[in-house]
């Protein structure tokens, strides 16, 4: 997986710089609201309860002001990322007790011909471990400047 | 009904493709540690399904990776791509009925 086949994950319509939730939940429910409404996704319940659980697992949140909550689902296509940030930070018991500003929600469907799901994941650990990526990341607020930045990574 | 119990089904797989993938989460450095929470869920969602559903489910997943596969807005079965009759789909659509693919067996879920 290099950085120019992950950006063929991302989706303009699912590019919220300005995200209104105030809580973990209220992020969840934003983020599955918008793949619902691109139709990505057909039932956001079944996908908040799969995401709700993963959390139930261990946070998502990284550290360092980031999360990617993540998870495969029945419910699903395609395997797609919808990326969201926060100005004011959420709290979201992420492993630095930071809130989050920056985040990756990442819906895979229960199989991926390719088998790409791991590796986006780990793609996207890798990316944003780099400090100079999220400090890109947060000032980003353009599609074009954010895409640009993955493809860099 | 059906619709309930489908959508129990596949909260149910949602659950088993997360505890199959905990060692995988781990070595990429997520929070993996209340794995005891997961388990608890996938016990208390079994038992709200229906005994001889549930127990399809487990027969399937024997066989299969995915017991449930999507089915996919051109009516192909995502477990084994063969292309299902109109008929199935209409019903399928709405959920009213657990449908077993023709060609594969496996459980489907409509995503249109």
């Amino acid at each position: 997986m290099n950085n120019e086949e992950l950006t063929n994950y991302f989706d303009e319509q699912l590019f919220l710089p300005d995200l209104m939730a105030t809580s973990k939940d209220e992020l969840f429910v934003e983020l599955v609201d918008q793949f619902v409404k691109v139709k990505y996704l057909k039932n956001r319940d079944i996908v908040l309860e799969m995401l709700r659980q993963r959390e139930n697992l261990g946070s998502t949140g990284i550290g360092k002001n980031v999360a990617i909550p993540h998870g495969r689902t029945t419910s699903a296509q395609d395997i797609m990322i919808a990326f969201g940030k926060s100005r004011q930070g959420i709290e979201y018991d992420a492993i630095d007790n930071k809130p989050v500003h920056l985040i990756f929600m990442i819906i895979a469907p229960p199989q991926d011909q390719s088998n790409m799901y791991l590796p986006i994941l780990g793609k996207m650990v890798e990316i944003l471990n780099k400090a100079k990526n999220r400090n890109k990341l947060l000032e980003a607020e353009t599609y074009s400047e954010f895409i640009e930045i993955i493809s860099r990574g | 009904m059906e619709k309930k119990q489908i959508n129990l089904l596949v909260a149910l797989q949602d659950l088993d493709m997360m505890i199959e993938e905990i060692s995988e989460m781990k070595r990429l450095g997520f929070n993996t540690e209340r794995e005891d929470e997961l388990l608890k869920a996938r016990h208390d969602l079994s038992a709200k399904i229906k005994k001889p559903l549930l127990f399809s489910y487990e027969k399937l997943k024997k066989r299969y990776k995915r017991a449930i596969v999507p089915v996919k807005e051109d009516n192909t079965c995502l477990g084994c791509f063969i292309k299902l009759p109109t008929s199935l789909s209409s019903i399928g659509r709405t959920d009213s009925e657990v449908i077993y693919c023709e060609g594969c067996g496996r459980i489907l879920y409509w995503l249109t």
